[in-house]
């Protein structure tokens, strides 16, 4: 069925897309138009269930409805990880943050260690 | 042993309170310089180090393993005739002499890092599953078979000024050890392994990272994008 070619293709085609450029501006582009064109297919879906019906069977699968619920589970997968490579790279910025204000407030045992001082080596 | 006024030890130290004052104290007899992150620990670590000698950079949250490494690695090279770095346990497991044996290697051989492993000496006392688990590792990395190295998860590691410069570890959690590997293959620094012991004691054990998390490990090394500075 044809479905089956679309749905893999699509979800190989944007994993590697995501990995890839994922947080460059274009990335960021894409992404917004993805949803945009979901939206519109969600609109369509409302208002001309027929239309979408007609689809469905062009691309081989049974009703509308579940082209509509293939569409939207290859678009979850693709929200969940944009937000945990978001959730990634915030993390790795915030590590940075936190390593900076750490190094800013080292202490060095010369400060701390005056009673051991002697006692060692 | 000679003067080791060069060689700077980083110690990630996470809740590790009951130990970690004698680990320092026992391995400052051999090298005097050692840098003990605290990770955000909820216990008494820190206390515990102000009095052991190491200098203390202390994370204000808990980041994980890898930042806490890469937090010494920046404190260590940025210190005044810092030469050798050492990546060591804060639990006990390893030994000084192995570390005076990495750094001999160092200041003799043309190399840049040297990874312990603990697959060349005697295996028996690593317990089963966990041999089982760290060979699986080692037969499903690329980078490890190219280098032919024999244990990706040794905390154990000395490496040289380049190395230490250019060190940038990006994933906070256990992943690092894979990604220190990845730098290896991809910066071609000469790399060796040297057979060091880690003594599996009570404590380290209950310590010790699950083996489950090799998944979370797993995870984070696959689902990544090319990591930007």
């Amino acid at each position: 069925m044809l479905i089956q070619y679309i749905l893999i293709v699509a979800t190989v085609l944007l994993v590697i897309f995501f990995l890839r450029h994922h947080g460059t501006t274009r990335a960021g582009a894409v992404v917004k138009l993805g949803f945009a064109l979901f939206l519109v297919f969600g609109v369509v879906a409302v208002l001309a269930p027929t239309q979408v019906s007609h689809l469905a069977s062009l691309v081989g699968v049974g009703r509308g409805t579940d082209l509509v619920l293939y569409a939207l589970v290859v678009a979850f997968g693709f929200a969940t990880i944009n937000t945990y490579l978001r959730f990634k790279e915030l993390e790795l910025r915030y590590a940075r943050l936190a390593r900076a204000v750490a190094l800013r407030s080292a202490e060095s045992p010369e400060a701390s260690d005056t009673e051991h001082d002697g006692t060692l080596h | 042993m000679g003067d080791q006024r060069d060689v700077w030890l980083v110690v990630p130290v996470y809740n590790e309170a009951p130990v970690i004052a004698d680990v320092v104290r026992e391995v400052r007899r051999t090298f005097p310089n050692v840098v003990c992150v605290d990770d955000g620990s909820r216990d008494r670590s820190s206390d515990q180090i102000r009095g052991s000698g190491a200098h203390l950079v202390r994370h204000p949250v808990n980041l994980g393993q890898g930042a806490a490494l890469q937090t010494g690695v920046e404190y260590a090279r940025a210190q005044p005739g810092a030469q050798y770095f050492v990546t060591f346990d804060a639990d006990g497991q390893h030994q000084a002499e192995d570390v005076e044996r990495m750094i001999q290697r160092l200041r003799n051989e043309s190399l840049d890092i040297v990874l312990g492993t603990r697959f060349h000496a005697t295996t028996e006392n690593i317990p089963f599953l966990k041999r089982f688990v760290l060979k699986t590792v080692v037969l499903l990395s690329p980078a490890l078979r190219k280098l032919k190295l024999t244990d990706a998860h040794n905390g154990l590691r000395a490496f040289n000024r380049t190395v230490a410069e250019s060190m940038n570890i990006t994933l906070n959690g256990m992943g690092h050890a894979s990604q220190i590997v990845e730098m290896i293959a991809r910066e071609e620094w000469r790399v060796a392994e040297e057979p060091v012991t880690i003594l599996y004691t009570e404590y380290s054990m209950a310590k010790g990272q699950s083996l489950i998390n090799g998944v979370n490990i797993l995870f984070d090394s696959l689902l990544r994008t090319n990591a930007r500075r």
